[in-house]
C-alpha cells in the first residue's frame, strides 16, 4: 500500500546547526500519527520540508506516492496543513479566509459556501461571524487553520503543534474532528510535546531528536510497557537537573 | 533617588545590549548604510554652520522633520525597548516615559543628529565665548526636543490609527506638510523676496522649535543674556511638556489596532484570481494603515501639485494624479512583505495566480482616484491633455508592475500583522531596508512614465498610445517575471518572512552589502553616499556651467582654480567620483562567494 506520507532522508541545515539530519519516516494510511520531540528537536523543520513550505537541503517526501519537490500540484492538492504561527490574511472573517482558499484551491463558488458553513458550524466560529482573524483569540487561530486544512476534502492532515495554547473545550472539539476524520479513511501526522495527548490520540509515534529519528513505529512498539514520557526521557538522555530544586524558593 | 536612577540607567544598558548584539546579525547592514548617510547630512549641516544662521536654522528645521516624520513612513520608529517589556514592573508612567527617554538616546541616529547639533557650538565659536556657553546646553535640549518630539510623533499616530477618521486625517495632514516641504520654493517666493533666503522665512524657522537652541546662542552672541536665558528655558519647558505627553500617550498605548468595523459585504467571487481580489480589496479598505497611506498619497499629490497656485500658477494642477500613482506605488512597495507569513497559503495552492489578483487590485485601488485626479485637475487647466493622460496610464501600468516585482525580488521581512503589538506602524524591524525600497519604487515607477512623456512632449496625441503600450507591457511582463519568482524561490521567501533574514548569497554572485565585514561595509556605504559629489556637483555641473561662462562660482572648487587649471581641476572630480563609485562596486565583486 501507497504509504500517506514518505520522508526519505530529509536534512536541512541553518547555518552551523544541522535542524534535520537524514530524516525517515513512514506513515501508513489511516493511521494518526505523532510526532513528539523537544522545542527545537526538528518537528517543524521536517514538517515544513514535507509540506512544501521550507526547501530540504536533500531528500524527499511523497505525499501518496505523489513527490512534494518535483510534484507540487499532485502532492500538495492531497494535504492539508495547519502549520504553527504563521500569519492568515488577517483582515477577513473566518468565511472570508474559507471562501478566499476555497477558490484559490480550485473549488466551485458553491462547494466552498456549503463547506464553509458546515465547517463554522462545527468548529464553532460562526459566532463570531463579523470577527477579523487578526482579532481572534490563539484557540480560534488554530481552529480556523484546522478549518482552512480541511476545506479541500485533503486525505492527508499535517497539524503542527495543534493543541498549543487551545483551551480545553476546544481541544475536545478539534479532537472529535479528528477522530472522525481518521475514522473516515483519512491519515494525519501531527506534531506536539504533550505525550499524554499523543498517546490519547495516535496510534503511531515517532520520537525526534537533535534532527534525528530516535525511534518510530506503532504506540506500543515505541513505548513498550513504559508509558510514552519516560520511554521519551530515556530516548532523548534528558539529565537530572529536573529533579534540582530552586535554593532561593525553598524555606 | 538611587531608585529614580537605577531604571534609566538599566534602560539605557539593555538598549545597549540588544543594539551591540544586532551589529553582528544582517540588520548591521542597514545601521551601517544608514550611519554613513547621516555622517554624509551631518558634515553638511555642519558646514552650514559655518555659513549663515538662517541656513543652519533651515538645515535643522530639516533634522526635526526628519525626526518627526521618519518614523511615520519608515516603520514607527525605534521600538528596541517596547513599553510592554515593563508593564510587569508597574512603573507609574512618567518615570517609564523618564527611563526610555534616557534609552532613546543610546543608538546611531541620536549621536549622529547630536553631531549635526554641535554645530550651534561651531557656531557659536564665531560669536564669542558666551555664545559657546550657551551652545552647550541648547544642543543637549534641542537633541532631547528632536528625540521626543519623534516619541510622540509615533504615539500620536498609533491613537489616529485607531479610527478611520484618525487614519484619514493624519494622511492629509502629513501629505499637506510633507508636499509643502517639497515645494518649499513656491512659498519663498511668494514672501516676496528675490535673492537670499526672505525675511519672513528667516525668522519663520527660528520660530521652529528646531530653532530655538540657534536664536538663545544668536542672542548670547549679542549680549541680550535675557532673551538667550528665556529661550533656554522655553528649550526646557517644551521638553518636560513633551515628555508629560509622552508619558500620557504611552499610559494610551496598551490595547492593540482594532480593525475598521464596517458592514461586511459577502464575498462575491467565483475564481482563484477573484479570490485574491477580494482578499487585496478588503484588506485595502480594512487596514486602517493602507487607508492612512493612501489618504497621505493623495494629500501629497494634490497639495504638491496645487502648491503653485499660490503665485496664481496653474501649470502643475494636472500632475496630482501622476504624483499620487508614483507615491501611492511607493507606499505599498513591501506588498509581500507587509502580508509576512502569510505567503504559505499561497505556496500550497501554485496553480493560483496570486500576483495578478493582486495587481488587479492595486489597479482597483488607485486607479479611479488617479484617473479622477488626472481628468478633473487637467479638465481645470484646460490642458495638456496628451502629457498628463499619457503619464497616467504608463504610470498606472508601470506601478502595478514594478511594485509586485520589487517586493518579491527585494522582500523586506515583515512583522506578521497578528504581532505588531501596540505600534501598528511598526511593519518591519528592518525600518532601513523599507526606506530604501521605497525609494527605488519611486525612482523605478517615475522611470517607466518616461518612454510616454518623451513621446508626448515630442508627438503629442502619440503619447498616450505609447503610455498605453509601455504601461501594458509593465503590467504584463513585470507581473510575469514576480510570478516565476515567485514559484522558483517561494519557500526561500517565506523562510525569509519566518526568520527574518535574508538567505546566504548563492556561489558566484556578489557578496551582499551585509555578509561584509564590518570596515568594508562602512567604506562601501561612504563611497555610495558621496561618490556622487565629485562626480555630478564638482565635475559634470562645473563642467557643463564653465562650457557656458558663467560668472558665478558658488561651490564649485574648479571655477575657484587659476583658469589654466579649470579643465583639469573637473576632469580629476570627475575621475575621482568614478573611482569612488567603482571602489563601492569592487568590494563586494572581490568577496563574492566562491
Amino acid at each position: 500500500m501507497t504509504p500517506a506520507l514518505e520522508i526519505v532522508g530529509l536534512t536541512k541545515t541553518f547555518g552551523e546547526k544541522v535542524a534535520a539530519d537524514h530524516v525517515d519516516l513512514t506513515v501508513p494510511p489511516g493511521s494518526f500519527y505523532g510526532l513528539v520531540g523537544q522545542n527545537g528537536a526538528g518537528k517543524t523543520t521536517t514538517l515544513s520540508m514535507a509540506t512544501g513550505l521550507l526547501r530540504p537541503d536533500g531528500g524527499s517526501a511523497r505525499i501518496f506516492g505523489a513527490d512534494v519537490w518535483s510534484d507540487p500540484s499532485h502532492a500538495l492538492a492531497m494535504v492539508g496543513v495547519l502549520p504553527d504561527g504563521l500569519a492568515m490574511p488577517e483582515r477577513l472573517t473566518g468565511r472570508e479566509v474559507l471562501t478566499y482558499l476555497g477558490l484559490l484551491r480550485g473549488l466551485a463558488k458553491d462547494v466552498v459556501a456549503a463547506r464553509a458553513q458546515e465547517l463554522l458550524s462545527v468548529l464553532e466560529l460562526d459566532r463570531a461571524e463579523k470577527t477579523l482573524v487578526i482579532e481572534y483569540s490563539t484557540g480560534m487561530r488554530k481552529k480556523i487553520g484546522l478549518a482552512a486544512a480541511l476545506l479541500h476534502a485533503p486525505r492527508l492532515l499535517v497539524l503542527d503543534e495543534p493543541f498549543e495554547a487551545v483551551d480545553p473545550v476546544s481541544a475536545a472539539t478539534i479532537k472529535t474532528i479528528l477522530r472522525g476524520f481518521v475514522a473516515g479513511g483519512g491519515s494525519i501526522v501531527l506534531s506536539s510535546h504533550v505525550m499524554a495527548l499523543v498517546e490519547q490520540l495516535c496510534d503511531h509515534v515517532a520520537v525526534i531528536d537533535q534532527g534525528r529519528v530516535a525511534a518510530a513505529g506503532p504506540l506500543e512498539q515505541v513505548r513498550g510497557d513504559r508509558s510514552l514520557e519516560d520511554t521519551f526521557v530515556g530516548l532523548v538522555g534528558a539529565s537530572d537537573t529536573g529533579s534540582r530544586g530552586l535554593s532561593w524558593l525553598s524555606r | 533617588m538611587a531608585v529614580a536612577l537605577t531604571v534609566p540607567r538599566t534602560m539605557a544598558a539593555m538598549k545597549l545590549a540588544v543594539l551591540r548584539n544586532s551589529m553582528s546579525g544582517q540588520k548591521a547592514g542597514s545601521i551601517v548604510m544608514g550611519g554613513a548617510l547621516g555622517l554624509v547630512l551631518a558634515g553638511g549641516t555642519l558646514y552650514a554652520a559655518f555659513q549663515t544662521g538662517d541656513l543652519l536654522a533651515a538645515a535643522y528645521a530639516v533634522w526635526m522633520l526628519g525626526w518627526i516624520f521618519g518614523p511615520v513612513f519608515a516603520g514607527g520608529g525605534d521600538e528596541t525597548l517596547r513599553p510592554e517589556y515593563f508593564t510587569s514592573l508597574g512603573l507609574p508612567p512618567r518615570r517609564l516615559a523618564a527611563g526610555l527617554l534616557v534609552s532613546a538616546f543610546v543608538g546611531v541616529a541620536p549621536v549622529i543628529s547630536l553631531l549635526a547639533l554641535s554645530g550651534l557650538v561651531v557656531f557659536g565659536v564665531r560669536q564669542g565665548p558666551a555664545a559657546v556657553l550657551v551652545a552647550l546646553p541648547a544642543m543637549l535640549l534641542q537633541l532631547a526636543v528632536f528625540v521626543l518630539l519623534s516619541r510622540v510623533a509615533v504615539a500620536v499616530m498609533g491613537l489616529a490609527l485607531r479610527s478611520r477618521a484618525g487614519a484619514v486625517g493624519a494622511g492629509l495632514v502629513n501629505g499637506a506638510i510633507l508636499a509643502a516641504l517639497g515645494q518649499g520654493w513656491v512659498f519663498a517666493v511668494a514672501l516676496g523676496q528675490t535673492g537670499g533666503i526672505p525675511a519672513g522665512a528667516s525668522a519663520a524657522v527660528r520660530y521652529l522649535p528646531s530653532g530655538w537652541g540657534l536664536a538663545a546662542v544668536e542672542a548670547a552672541g549679542t549680549g541680550a543674556w535675557g532673551r538667550a536665558g528665556l529661550t533656554l528655558g522655553a528649550l526646557a519647558v517644551l521638553v518636560a511638556l513633551l515628555l508629560a505627553a509622552w508619558a500620557a500617550l504611552l499610559a494610551r498605548r496598551a490595547g492593540s489596532v482594532k480593525a475598521s468595523a464596517r458592514g461586511r459585504r459577502p464575498m462575491t467571487a467565483a475564481t482563484a484570481t477573484g479570490a485574491v481580489v477580494a482578499k487585496e480589496l478588503r484588506t485595502w479598505s480594512r487596514d486602517l494603515v493602507r487607508t492612512h497611506q493612501l489618504t497621505f498619497a493623495v494629500a501629497y499629490g494634490v497639495f504638491f501639485a496645487a502648491a503653485p497656485l499660490v503665485l496664481g500658477w496653474t501649470a502643475m494642477l494636472p500632475w496630482a494624479g501622476p504624483i499620487f500613482i508614483i507615491m501611492a506605488a511607493a507606499m505599498s512597495a513591501n506588498l509581500y512583505g507587509v502580508d509576512g507569513t502569510a505567503l504559505w497559503l499561497t505556496l500550497l495552492s501554485p496553480g493560483a495566480a496570486d500576483v495578478r489578483g493582486r495587481q488587479l487590485a492595486w489597479l482597483l485601488v488607485v486607479g479611479p482616484v488617479a484617473a479622477a485626479l488626472a481628468l478633473g485637475l487637467t479638465s481645470v487647466t484646460g490642458g495638456p491633455w496628451p502629457m498628463v493622460l499619457a503619464l497616467t496610464a504608463a504610470l498606472l501600468g508601470g506601478a502595478a508592475g514594478i511594485v509586485p516585482l520589487i517586493s518579491v525580488y527585494a522582500l523586506v521581512p515583515g512583522i506578521d500583522p497578528h504581532r505588531r503589538g501596540n505600534n501598528p506602524l511598526r511593519s518591519s524591524e528592518d525600518d532601513g531596508a523599507m526606506t530604501g525600497l521605497a525609494y527605488a519604487v519611486l525612482v523605478l515607477v517615475a522611470l517607466t512614465g518616461a518612454p510616454a512623456a518623451v513621446a508626448a512632449a515630442l508627438y503629442g496625441w502619440a503619447g498616450v498610445a505609447v503610455g498605453v503600450v509601455t504601461g501594458g507591457l509593465c503590467l504584463w511582463g513585470f507581473g510575469l517575471l514576480a510570478q516565476r519568482r515567485l514559484h522558483a524561490q517561494g519557500p526561500e521567501l517565506l523562510h525569509t518572512m519566518r526568520t527574518g533574514k535574508r538567505p546566504p548569497a548563492k556561489p558566484g554572485s556578489w557578496a551582499k552589502f551585509d555578509d561584509l565585514p564590518k570596515r568594508e561595509q562602512i567604506i562601501t556605504a561612504l563611497c555610495w553616499s558621496v561618490g556622487a559629489i565629485p562626480l555630478f556637483p564638482q565635475g559634470i555641473v562645473a563642467g557643463f556651467l564653465k562650457a557656458n561662462g558663467t560668472e558665478d562660482r558658488s561651490w564649485f572648487l574648479a571655477l575657484h582654480m587659476p583658469e589654466g587649471l579649470q579643465w583639469p581641476v573637473i576632469v580629476f572630480m570627475v575621475l575621482l567620483g568614478l573611482g569612488v563609485y567603482g571602489l563601492g562596486l569592487w568590494i563586494p565583486y572581490r568577496r563574492r562567494t566562491p
